[in-house]
């Protein structure tokens, strides 16, 4: 029984050795100063720790502009999302109003539209907008989603009318209600839909890349893809960079963890 | 105004912001995506011409488009089963009572899926190039090592970029099973052991059986996102070397934005991948219900 344990807490190890792996490698690459052609593993792993290549990357181009993209658009839309879901998921869990099943069916029918569907003319939709590599076609699209609709329903409905009830009695209005109860008894599902969407819009790649073809509107995905070069590759200054994209990230998960794993599973969950 | 006057005022604004994304971003680009699929659309004169079904009769024609389906039926039913069969493994591992610091393994799996699409890509770029990790492993074990490097070699492109992709997606996955897992009630467990059932019993007539609508929901998930696997293709290989990891979303992504012309061709191919799509959904849900 203990040499199968061994045997097993080993397998363990192995696998979150391989997950680990190539983050580490990425952050070493980043700290290593080697010649632009290499031929082997061993020049990297002799080469001299500097941390130069952080340096002159933020430096470099636009790519400070990227990074202060990606928090602008990355909080932008989250804060988007945190009132717009609330309020239709509030809608929809708490009054009845015509045509309320035929807005239930909007939200689900678009949950399965596949995104590579619409990106051709909601391509087009920007271009006719003037939107193209401005901050609107980033963020006022993505405002409010289905995904986030449903998860502050959901949990609204877990609480109970009577606060709410009992408030109205006591002379508070509508929006006092909304903001004022129901907004901090739904903290929990918030928290949750703020990392969602923080998080997915800070990777987020397709459409930043399709609506952006100017170098100081990219957001950190989009920029990193354009430090690829043709011949050969620049891997320390490239790892940097996307080390600068992953490490907020990194930093959110060992905080948020378990409502980050909440957040991007039970998008699956709740379906 | 009575309350319930203000109450449907209220509604209608609270409302109002999904009601104009959906018409604005969802509705309109659906319907004109589908016009645009029966068009010529010239990207010059930005002119469109009504041409009938001859986008999705060209497909039909169109080498590339075969060879781009069957590289993505070829990557989905390659990494889907075993992406499916590794996260079921770890999550039955770290569901047994005797496994410690499960959070911990839990958080360090989920790691790649919490990460960008582009930042993996790129680093993975390197660990497969000719100087890379991958060949200074295999040279090491004694493996064939790749020549170019193995993204640049037709025969091994697609399948490392699966790797890379299985790699990434077992975490996820797993989080998905070990919830499906702890559903399932213990004293299930327990009168099992007392008739003497072996933990790999345990795991075929119980777990399996009481996980399905689990399975058939990452079955799903997995094989709809597989379908439209893109990033990874655009960043690492741009569908090369010699069409072999050109993928369907590629294709729709090369002709709507990279040739001239071809937006409407484009919208076609992205209606074939909606059918798949969903014929893939109906398929999955009718196979695993009628199996009980």
């Amino acid at each position: 029984m203990i040499i199968k344990k061994i045997i097993v807490y080993i397998i363990l190890f192995i696998a979150a050795a391989s997950m680990v792996f190539p983050m580490f490698w990425m952050l070493l690459l980043s700290f290593k100063s080697f010649p632009e052609k290499y031929s082997g593993l061993y020049e990297i792993i002799k080469a001299p720790f500097t941390s130069s290549n952080y340096i002159e990357t933020l430096n470099s181009d636009s790519f400070g502009l990227y990074f202060i993209n990606s928090i602008i658009v990355a909080l932008a839309v989250t804060i988007g999302n945190l009132i717009f879901c609330f309020f239709t998921g509030y809608a929809l869990a708490r009054r009845d109003f015509r045509g309320k099943s035929l807005l239930i069916a909007t939200i689900l029918g678009v949950m399965i539209i596949p995104s590579h569907v619409i990106m051709i003319p909601l391509y087009r939709l920007m271009v006719a907008f003037d939107w193209i590599n401005s901050y609107f076609a980033l963020i006022v699209p993505w405002l409010v989603t289905p995904f986030g609709i449903f998860l502050i329903r959901q949990f609204i409905l877990t609480l109970p009318k009577e606060i709410e009830e009992a408030a109205r009695i006591d002379g508070a209005g509508q929006w006092k209600i909304l903001f004022k109860i129901v907004a901090p008894l739904s903290k929990p599902a918030l928290t949750v839909l703020a990392i969602y969407i923080f998080l997915t819009n800070w990777n987020s790649f397709l459409f930043p890349f399709l609506f952006t073809n100017e170098s100081d509107i990219r957001t950190l995905a989009v920029g990193l893809t354009f430090y690829l070069g043709k011949q050969s590759i620049d891997w320390g200054h490239l790892m940097a960079g996307a080390s600068i994209s992953a490490i907020p990230i990194l930093i959110l998960f060992v905080i948020f963890q378990k409502k980050i794993i909440q957040g991007l599973t039970s998008g699956a969950l709740k379906e | 105004m009575t309350v319930k006057q203000q109450q449907n005022k209220q509604t209608i604004i609270l409302i109002l912001p999904w009601i104009l994304t959906f018409l604005v971003f969802y509705l309109y680009p659906l319907i004109h995506a589908l016009v645009l699929s029966f068009s010529k659309y010239s990207t010059l004169t930005n002119e469109i011409k009504f041409i009938g079904v001859s986008n999705y009769k060209y497909a039909f024609t169109d080498k590339i488009f075969w060879k781009a389906l069957s590289n993505t039926a070829f990557f989905t039913f390659g990494t889907v089963p075993l992406t499916t069969a590794i996260s079921l493994a770890l999550a039955a591992v770290l569901n047994s009572k005797f496994i410690q610091y499960k959070n911990f393994f839990r958080a360090v799996y989920f790691l790649p899926s919490a990460t960008s699409l582009v930042v993996i890509s790129l680093i993975f770029i390197n660990l497969f190039s000719k100087t890379g990790y991958l060949n200074f492993l295999a040279l090491i074990v004694g493996l064939p090592v790749s020549q170019h490097g193995w993204l640049l070699e037709p025969n091994t492109s697609m399948i490392s970029i699966m790797a890379m992709d299985v790699w990434m997606a077992v975490g996820y996955y797993m989080v998905l099973f070990l919830s499906g897992m702890q559903s399932i009630p213990n004293d299930l467990y327990d009168s099992a052991r007392l008739s003497g059932a072996s933990p790999l019993q345990q795991l075929f007539r119980i777990t399996l059986p009481l996980l399905k609508p689990t399975l058939l929901l990452v079955l799903l998930i997995n094989t709809i996102k597989s379908f439209q696997v893109f990033i990874e293709i655009f960043v690492m290989t741009k569908g090369g070397p010699l069409n072999s990891t050109n993928t369907l979303v590629y294709m729709i992504y090369e002709n709507a934005f990279e040739k001239a012309d071809m937006m409407g061709y484009a919208s076609a191919l992205a209606f074939i991948l909606f059918v798949i799509l969903m014929i893939f959904s109906i398929l999955q849900i009718k196979f695993l219900r009628t199996e009980d």
